[in-house]
């Protein structure tokens, strides 16, 4: 049969606010999936995020393509209720509600899975659901201090910096994704339902490619510190001054040899003292000398940038701004900066998602819903409610909508 | 029957080498599949990174847990006839190569699919398989520069600072897990092998919750600018000094509220320069500076974040990678995997993020030393006799090293 895309057929019910929730589902529906996203009568939190346009927020529409939307008061027996019935029809629930607010609403993995044995349920959360941190508050950088990486980053004697960035969010909401993709292919295969804990803390600890490691095989000698501009153990691999710009050189490997000819500093391949990339880190800053007093005589960042990577096999990047990225050829070219046609915002333009199918070269055309858009849809299709009961439910306030 | 693993019986020939692709080899690996990764006589170059021991080294280990290892020369026509033979009967391909460098191998998609049309194969490269930066060599660091991620980090009137991990590799290789698998699921239920390509600087681009919606719907009027250790739009939200310690503050809605009433500054709620989201986003000095006032009164960290978490107002230390691994939560929740190598010994590395419940616990694995399957792979998946393998190794087509 033919499917619009991978996911086609594929239910899944969204409980998730914020982004790291709502950037899984946003996943799957980019990738097919009908997604009912329920929200309370306020609305999900990121509705009141910038850019607001005559009350729609650009935020939202960028984590909220092609979903559904129910709006219902889930401290309402009704409203738990339609969630249960929901429960039923779909394949995937998922939420980010800090641990134990699913319980209240009586839709823990406990309740779930005695409704429907076969649905996969991924939790998301900051900190994980069970462990001396799990109920605090969470958020991004909360995760991100607990899993050492502002700690890893800014000046070694200053305060750490935070990155202007949810990058904790996103990409948990990525990695909620591929265990969810997991267990429904393992479900296929006559696997059946399960329950997927997914931590913020525990997709940014993953991120330590070499820390973890460093320290404990070094049996504690090596202590990996945030390094400022410049990587903490191996160099050179950092961030140089370049007229008013700065550029990122990496030049660990066998571009070391090409780096010191450009700089005619051959002599250094034969010293001790420069001999490996470790070594080379203790004397760093004769080397970044030599580098910013080449990079001082080179006309601009775009110079240098060819110089060394065309001309030399060096690793060199432009620091760029959003807007210079935005404006790129390469990222025109490959679309990845993607223009939407909001409902009422207009066009605006968001990150495309990342993920390219050869079989389904097109993106999806999707809009992000308004709060409580499908509750009459939903509740009449997927529930077989009667508009009288319908009307009941909006009128004891169950139920709410508003072109937001 | 429900399978004995997620993967059970999924076949995966890897290409890939250094971290974004073994990361992704490695978390199809942890979840059943049986991977074959074929290096360079060489070897992977992450084998040359720190730390060593007798030549082996820990961070291979890290990326490369329950893969069969096999070297080849992938310049000599028999060792792509290995490769396509080995496809032939596979699953999955990963590899990530600059764009073209399997196309000088044979192995390029056109040929693959070929050779086996149900084959999923995903590349994985730093700008894309085209475009005009798709050929510059990649690194992690140079995809964040041009995803515009480097020049948020850092202090306004200073020079960009980066993360001291390579977080666009690691989630570039879960990105690419979660493609792979979407596309197997895709095959289960009658779809066909396809290609994926995924990059870095897409994947880092994407981390943008908030920049490219917020420079292009204020027409440009809001720049995003690295704004050091506070957020360059909410307020309060930032990085605190409390003492000798750092602390992540945020209180936003209901919780600043709450924040500015344990401060002893009820005095703000009833300031309109305080009123609501976006006033205090215009007077975010003057918010910032109330809470590092009220810390240094408090002056002790522990103190300090025991009243604040009490609150529930959104707080944490700024913990380095060391008290990471011995904190009582990481502890509690094994976030920190101790694995068991032939030379290293027990090893301590993060644990890959996604937990079943079906399958809560991740089977003990090793990484393969160089080559160390080659004689098993040969000969019991494509019945090469040993007569066959000697000559191979006498051609210098495949090898054999103990790191």
């Amino acid at each position: 049969m033919t499917r619009k895309h991978v996911l086609d057929g594929v239910k899944v019910l969204d409980f998730s606010h914020f982004i790291a929730g709502p950037h899984c589902t946003r996943l799957m529906a980019e990738a097919g999936a009908e997604v009912i996203k329920v929200e309370a009568h306020t609305g999900d939190s990121a509705r009141h995020l910038p850019i607001i346009r005559e009350g729609r927020s650009g935020y939202f529409i960028q984590h909220n393509r092609g979903k559904k939307n129910l709006c219902l008061d889930l401290r309402t027996a009704e409203g738990q209720e339609i969630c249960h019935e929901l429960i039923k029809t779909v394949d995937v629930v998922i939420e980010n509600f800090t641990p134990g607010v699913m319980k209240k609403f009586n839709m823990d993995w406990d309740a779930v899975s005695k409704i429907n044995p076969d649905v996969i349920m991924c939790s998301i959360s900051c900190l994980g659901q069970e462990g001396p941190l799990a109920k605090l508050p969470g958020f991004d950088y909360i995760g991100q201090a607990y899993s050492g990486l502002l700690g890893m980053t800014g000046q070694a004697d200053g305060y750490p910096a935070l990155s202007g960035m949810a990058f904790g969010d996103v990409s948990t909401g990525a990695h909620a994704y591929g265990a969810i993709v997991t267990a429904l292919y393992h479900k296929a295969m006559g696997g059946g339902g399960q329950f997927l804990d997914i931590a913020l803390l525990d997709c940014l600890f993953s991120f330590h490619e070499m820390n973890v490691q460093v320290y404990d095989a070094s049996g504690g000698t090596q202590v990996p510190k945030r390094s400022g501009h410049q990587h903490a153990f191996v160099s050179p691999l950092g961030l140089f001054k370049c007229k008013e710009n700065y550029i990122i050189i990496v030049a660990i490997g066998a571009q070391w040899n090409n780096l010191i000819k450009l700089l005619g500093r051959e002599e250094w391949a034969d010293e001790p003292r420069f001999a490996n990339p470790l070594v080379r880190n203790e004397n760093r800053d004769e080397i970044s000398a030599e580098i910013e007093r080449w990079l001082s005589t080179v006309s601009d960042v775009t110079e240098a940038v060819r110089i060394l990577v065309q001309e030399n096999h060096v690793p060199a990047a432009p620091v760029l701004s959003v807007p210079d990225v935005m404006a790129h050829p390469h990222m025109q070219q490959r679309g990845i900066v993607q223009t939407v046609d909001d409902r009422i915002f207009g066009e605006v333009k968001i990150p495309g998602a990342p993920l390219r199918y050869s079989q389904y070269p097109e993106r999806l055309e999707l809009q992000a819903p308004f709060l409580g858009e499908h509750n009459e849809e939903i509740l009449r299709e997927k529930l077989g409610y009667s508009a009288e009961k319908i009307s009941a439910l909006q009128a004891s306030g169950v139920l709410s909508e508003k072109n937001i | 029957m429900a399978p004995q693993s997620m993967f059970a019986g999924i076949k995966v020939i890897d290409f890939s080498h250094f971290v974004a692709g073994p990361h992704c080899t490695k978390m199809l690996a942890e979840h059943g599949a049986d991977v074959i990764k074929i290096e360079p006589l060489t070897g992977d170059p992450a084998r040359l990174l720190p730390m060593h021991k007798e030549g082996r080294s820990a961070f291979y280990v890290q990326h490369n847990l329950g893969k069969k290892s096999m070297s080849l020369d992938l310049t000599k026509p028999a060792a792509q006839k290995i490769c396509h033979d080995l496809i032939k009967d596979a699953d999955v391909v990963v590899e990530n190569f600059s764009p073209g460098v399997m196309k000088r191998f044979n192995m390029d998609w056109a040929v693959l699919k070929t050779i086996n049309p149900n084959l999923v194969m995903c590349s994985i490269s730093c700008f894309g398989q085209d475009g005009p930066l798709a050929s510059l060599p990649g690194y992690d660091y140079i995809g964040q520069s041009y995803a515009g991620i480097l020049d948020m980090n850092g202090e306004p009137d200073r020079a960009p600072v980066f993360a001291d991990l390579t977080f666009g590799d690691v989630s570039s290789g879960t990105h690419a897990y979660a493609a792979i698998v979407a596309a197997l699921f895709h095959r289960f239920r009658g779809g066909e092998g396809q290609h994926l390509d995924l990059c870095l600087q897409e994947i880092l681009f994407s981390y943008h919750e908030m920049n490219v919606q917020l420079y292009d719907a204020s027409a440009g009027a809001y720049i995003p600018k690295r704004a050091g250790a506070t957020h360059g739009v909410a307020a309060p939200a930032g990085i605190f000094k409390c003492g000798e310690r750092y602390l992540f503050v945020l209180a936003l809605g209901a919780q600043w509220d709450k924040l500015a009433k344990t401060m002893g500054r009820e005095d703000m709620l009833s300031d309109p320069r305080f009123a609501d989201l976006s006033a205090r986003q215009e007077n975010k000095n003057a918010v910032n500076q109330a809470v590092q006032a009220w810390l240094d009164t408090i002056a002790d960290p522990d103190k300090a974040l025991k009243i604040l978490q009490d609150e529930r107002i959104p707080s944490a230390p700024i913990l380095s990678v060391p008290e990471v691994m011995e904190h009582p939560h990481t502890q509690a929740r094994d976030m920190v995997r101790t694995v068991v190598d032939p030379v290293w010994g027990p090893l301590k590395i993060p644990r890959t993020p996604l937990r079943f419940s079906a399958f809560p616990d991740i089977p003990e694995q090793t990484a393969g030393f160089l080559g160390e399957h080659n004689h098993e792979i040969l000969n019991e998946v494509l019945g090469y006799s040993a007569e066959n393998i000697a000559a191979l190794e006498a051609e210098g087509v495949i090898n054999t090293k103990q790191v």
